[in-house]
């Protein structure tokens, strides 16, 4: 598979300003734009990083430049949410998309681990696209806790919490550029055990229409707090309510955005 | 061991946010029709009910509310047309989140309580503090731990 990702790359490279996909050097494995004549032999697969955020900031800052990116099936769907909210601009992307494995998608607990390539005009796929894996059984345990368990358990979680912010810096839809996790108003400074989790409140209800569930910031939380537990949970309940689910379909909007006419909540105050 | 003296004494404190063009002047409207409402009420006049972001929310309770209110005009009537629609979306959304990380959904509620409807503002505000009352003091809540519970094998099974 990674051959003929190569193989594709440097092809479409002939025509594209460049394609964004991790490189791995004696530095280490990082996301880079490959350019016509790079070295495509450094292009690998592994280990996943989230590519959504530099696709936005390089379209952002090359505003003609018509660039590609190997992508996973999260992100693809991270690049819809990105498109919602005007970060990347779809007619000037090129998708690769690469298709997990098995093991990954179960490593992963994906529902959909094929990059889902209708939304976009230009888009190629790599491999064989596999069904979903079955969810996190963390989430249907946690559902049968009482409300006192499920303090107790946030609680103890959200206390080995550092503060190194790598949840939203690795998020592929977290993209604002003045954040509220930053302002003294919302989020304590230099506090690290605070005494009600304004940091991970915020965040999460930031994820609630745009989480596409990649797992990223679980992977990246060198506390190890189960992240994707709580936004599993307010995913099912996006799904529930509104019918959205994020970065499943390109065309319908940001719920949270919307009027009722265009996004209904099911609610007796909606009426 | 808490005694019933404790539980009368306990007086929740509640934020309100109120919509400048219906909760607000419905405040007021009670106000002139002398009905009661509770004093533990703290109001916060918001040009919108949609202005209140969960952030504003989630701090009234970090600065010690035991309740939030959001209260603004009724779909269809808003000021801005339709901005309250988010609200209600927010809102919910915000109180199921709420429940997940296991502090009492019940401690944060959304109504709409237009200019004229004084008795209504008295009677929201007023079942609310009692709601509040009877769930004690939101500190109390969130310092209560459990004793060695199935928690803790979660917590091994998740972290490994």
């Amino acid at each position: 598979m990674i051959q003929e990702i190569r193989d594709l790359v440097s092809e479409k490279l002939k025509k594209l300003d460049g394609v964004v996909a991790l490189r791995k050097t004696d530095q280490g494995t990082a996301p880079t734009l490959f350019q016509e004549g790079d070295d495509v032999s450094q292009l690998v697969l592994e280990p996943r990083y989230p590519v959504a955020k530099t696709v936005s900031k390089l379209q952002k800052r090359f505003k003609d430049a018509k660039f590609g990116v190997v992508a996973r099936g999260c992100d693809t769907r991270a690049l819809v949410e990105m498109v919602k909210r005007h970060q990347i601009d779809p007619d000037r992307l090129y998708i690769v998309g690469m298709a997990c494995s098995e093991e990954q998608a179960e490593t992963c607990y994906c529902a959909e681990p094929a990059p889902d390539l209708d939304p976009w005009p230009e888009a190629d796929l790599v491999g064989d696209p596999v069904p979903g894996a079955p969810p996190n059984p963390m989430v249907a345990e946690y559902e049968n806790l009482s409300r006192e368990e499920r303090w107790d358990f946030w609680n103890q979680q959200f206390t080995k919490c550092i503060k190194c912010y790598g949840c939203r810096d690795i998020c592929p839809v977290c993209f604002c550029d003045a954040c509220s996790l930053e302002d003294p108003l919302w989020v304590e400074p230099g506090l690290l055990v605070p005494d009600f989790p304004m940091y991970h409140l915020i965040k999460a209800m930031h994820m609630t229409t745009r989480c596409v569930a990649c797992r990223q910031c679980e992977t990246a939380c060198p506390a190890g707090i189960p992240l994707t537990v709580l936004y599993d949970l307010i995913r099912k309940d996006v799904g529930n309510l509104i019918g959205y689910i994020p970065g499943a379909d390109a065309d319908s909007g940001p719920p949270l955005s919307l009027t009722l006419a265009d996004a209904p909540i099911d609610s007796e105050l909606a009426k | 061991m808490e005694t019933n003296e404790d539980k009368q004494a306990f007086e929740p404190k509640v934020v309100a946010f109120l919509c400048n063009w219906c909760s607000y002047a419905g405040a007021d409207s009670a106000g002139i029709s002398r009905l009661k409402s509770p004093a533990n009420i703290l109001p916060i006049r918001v040009m919108c009910s949609g202005r209140v972001s969960p952030e504003m929310i989630l701090r009234a309770f970090r600065s010690g509310a035991d309740g939030v209110m959001v209260l603004g005009c009724h779909i269809g009537d808003c000021h801005y047309i339709d901005a309250n629609h988010r609200t209600v979306k927010r809102v919910t959304l915000l109180q199921n989140l709420l429940g997940y990380t296991g502090i009492n959904p019940d401690r944060l509620v959304l109504d709409w309580v237009s200019s004229s409807e004084g008795p209504k503002f008295a009677k929201v505000t007023r079942k609310f503090v009692e709601k509040v009352r009877e769930l004690g003091p939101m500190a109390e809540e969130m310092g209560k731990s459990l004793p060695a519970s199935k928690i803790n094998v979660l917590v091994e099974e998740v972290t490994g």
